[in-house]
């Protein structure tokens, strides 16, 4: 179906249609694209504690470059602010740095578990430069947590 | 003791009998306090105290919300907070979760209190450090009455950015509360207390700024993930019903408190000797009174007087011999200390129970005194203090 989309519209378009249902086919696990906007270096912490150096863009979405990079950060609700899964710890001088939280991030925050004070939502946080060298420690569980060690998969 | 509204009781039977539903089984995605008996409880509590209903949580009773305020507040901020400001007056709980913080490497300053039972607000001022992240002192005292400073106390915590948690389990419903006024970020709220049923409190937790607490319960995430477990829906629109006769009968209840005690207390005073009433006489709640009967056993005394609903202390220390800490840090003496009744009056109390207790009050005092070596040899003009005490 997408060769036979390729066909009927051109160019620039088609690449994305392909490029994007190829990476829904593999799960959203192949690298990242070329996204617009300068370089910003920042380091996820994975959850057995491997640092996971990452190159992002600016405006990149915190939530969605994790799992691009495949990183077991949940994202139940897919950014749209409902639910906690995408809790991330933030190193201390760049937590200053972001915008103060919506008062409906906070609210989900409060259900969070393994709550800190550097907690923020990884789907509210967009790359800027002065996030330079950032640390996204994941916590060791979500409100999904399982004691099997089951992750879900990104949606 | 304190009895149950028969009004509060109305508003808990059809959640005892017909409604039986758990109030979580919804399948709504998020957003707490909105829906159901409890949420209209939550309603009820936050009208009471000028909050918002999102605010409120419900807990097993204040002791649970003392836990939650000093040991959440404490543990979430440990990684650059360690120091916690209390009094030395606070309820058991509150002392007791403070002294179990100490052995996890916290620090606490109790602060002392005048011998009028206040704190000294200087005395706090100089009290806070760099890395202080909770204020905790009471509204209304349970044992001798006062009624601290809270306007004032909440100013000087909001100008140090450190948060306020009061234990207003003996001042909701009887005195006017505000949390914004007296910038409360954290409230104790007791349900028998205030004419509800036992069982059930509530916790107040300041959304704007936002304050996070560590739960002491895992679970469900059920009330904004602070104390998970379902809800006690009959308990919780007790509470609510509670607070909202509280509410409308506020006033005609303190007026006609202030009357009854001030009408033991003279009665009392008039027809005996050396009775001392512990506490400010000004800054308290009216209808706790303690009162100590110099020369006098204190459990004698009670035990002559249990037909009426007395205590000696209060019933959270009743099971220790040693005389209260609250009247050792106003400064009484140990011997006065053993002689004190503290006096209950509520909504319920009639006149003639208050002339009842008087008279039995005064009658046994006397008995009690033409006992007492003590009295006799005061009596006869001789310095109790001069006394070269031997044991045997």
């Amino acid at each position: 179906m997408a060769a036979s989309m390729a066909a009927a519209s051109g160019g620039f378009v088609t690449r994305r249609l392909l490029r994007g249902a190829a990476r829904g086919l593999s799960g959203g696990r192949a690298a990242a694209e070329e996204p617009e906007g300068a370089v910003v270096n920042v380091v996820f912490v994975d959850r057995a504690g491997r640092h996971v150096p990452v190159r992002g863009r600016v405006g990149d979405n915190v939530l969605h470059l994790a799992q691009r990079h495949g990183l077991e950060l949940e994202g139940a609700c897919e950014a749209s602010l409902a639910c906690s899964t995408c809790h991330v710890y933030v190193s201390a001088p760049h937590l200053e740095r972001l915008p103060a939280p919506d008062e409906r991030e906070d609210d989900l925050l409060d259900q969070a578990p393994l709550l800190q004070e550097n907690s923020r939502l990884g789907c509210q946080i967009l790359l800027t430069p002065e996030l330079e060298g950032a640390h996204f420690v994941l916590p060791k569980v979500t409100r999904n947590f399982y004691v099997d060690g089951h992750v879900p998969k990104p949606h | 003791c304190v009895p149950q509204d028969p009004r509060v009781l109305d508003s808990m039977l059809p959640y005892l009998t017909a409604y039986y539903g758990n109030p979580h089984s919804r399948t709504h995605a998020y957003g707490w306090g909105g829906g159901g008996a409890p949420g209209k409880g939550t309603r009820q509590v936050a009208d009471l105290i000028g909050a918002d209903s999102r605010e409120i949580i419900f807990t097993s009773g204040a002791t649970e919300s003392n836990n939650m305020a000093v040991k959440g507040v404490a543990r979430f901020y440990k990684s650059r907070k360690k120091h916690i400001i209390t009094t030395q007056t606070e309820h058991k709980c509150v002392l007791d979760s403070c002294r179990s913080l100490e052995t996890e490497g916290f620090q606490v300053t109790y602060l002392p209190v005048k011998k009028n039972g206040l704190i000294d607000l200087k005395e706090l001022e100089a009290a806070f450090q760099p890395d202080t992240s909770l204020v905790s002192v009471m509204t209304v005292n349970n044992e001798i009455g006062v009624k601290q400073p809270i306007h004032d106390i909440g100013e000087i915590c909001r100008a140090h950015k450190v948060f306020f948690h009061t234990d207003a389990a003996q001042a909701v419903g009887k005195i006017p509360m505000d949390v914004n006024d007296m910038k409360i970020d954290l409230m104790s709220i007791s349900g028998h207390k205030i004419y509800g049923p036992k069982g059930v409190g509530a916790i107040y937790v300041r959304r704007r700024p936002r304050v996070r607490l560590e739960p002491l319960q895992s679970g469900g995430g059920q009330e904004r993930g602070l104390r998970s477990g379902t809800v006690p829906t009959p308990l919780a629109v007790g509470l609510g019903a509670a607070c909202e006769v509280a509410q409308q009968e506020m006033e005609y209840d303190h007026k006609r408190i202030s009357q009854l005690a001030e009408r033991l207390v003279t009665k009392i005073m008039s027809e005996v000797p050396d009775v001392v009433m512990n506490g400010d006489r000004e800054h308290r709640y009216p209808g706790c009174i303690n009162l100590s009967f110099a020369y006098v056993e204190g459990e004698s005394l009670l035990m002559a007087l249990k037909d009426v609903a007395l205590s000696s202390g209060s019933a959270c220390t009743s099971a220790s011999l040693e005389p209260s800490y609250v009247l050792r840090a106003i400064g009484t003496d140990e011997d006065l200390a053993h002689s004190s009744i503290r006096f209950g009056i509520g909504r319920f109390t009639t006149e003639e129970e208050v002339d009842y207790t008087v008279q039995k009050c005064i009658q046994h005092v006397k008995r009690l005194r033409e006992m007492s070596p003590l009295w006799e040899m005061v009596q006869d003009g001789i310095d109790l203090k001069s006394i070269k005490w031997t044991q045997h």
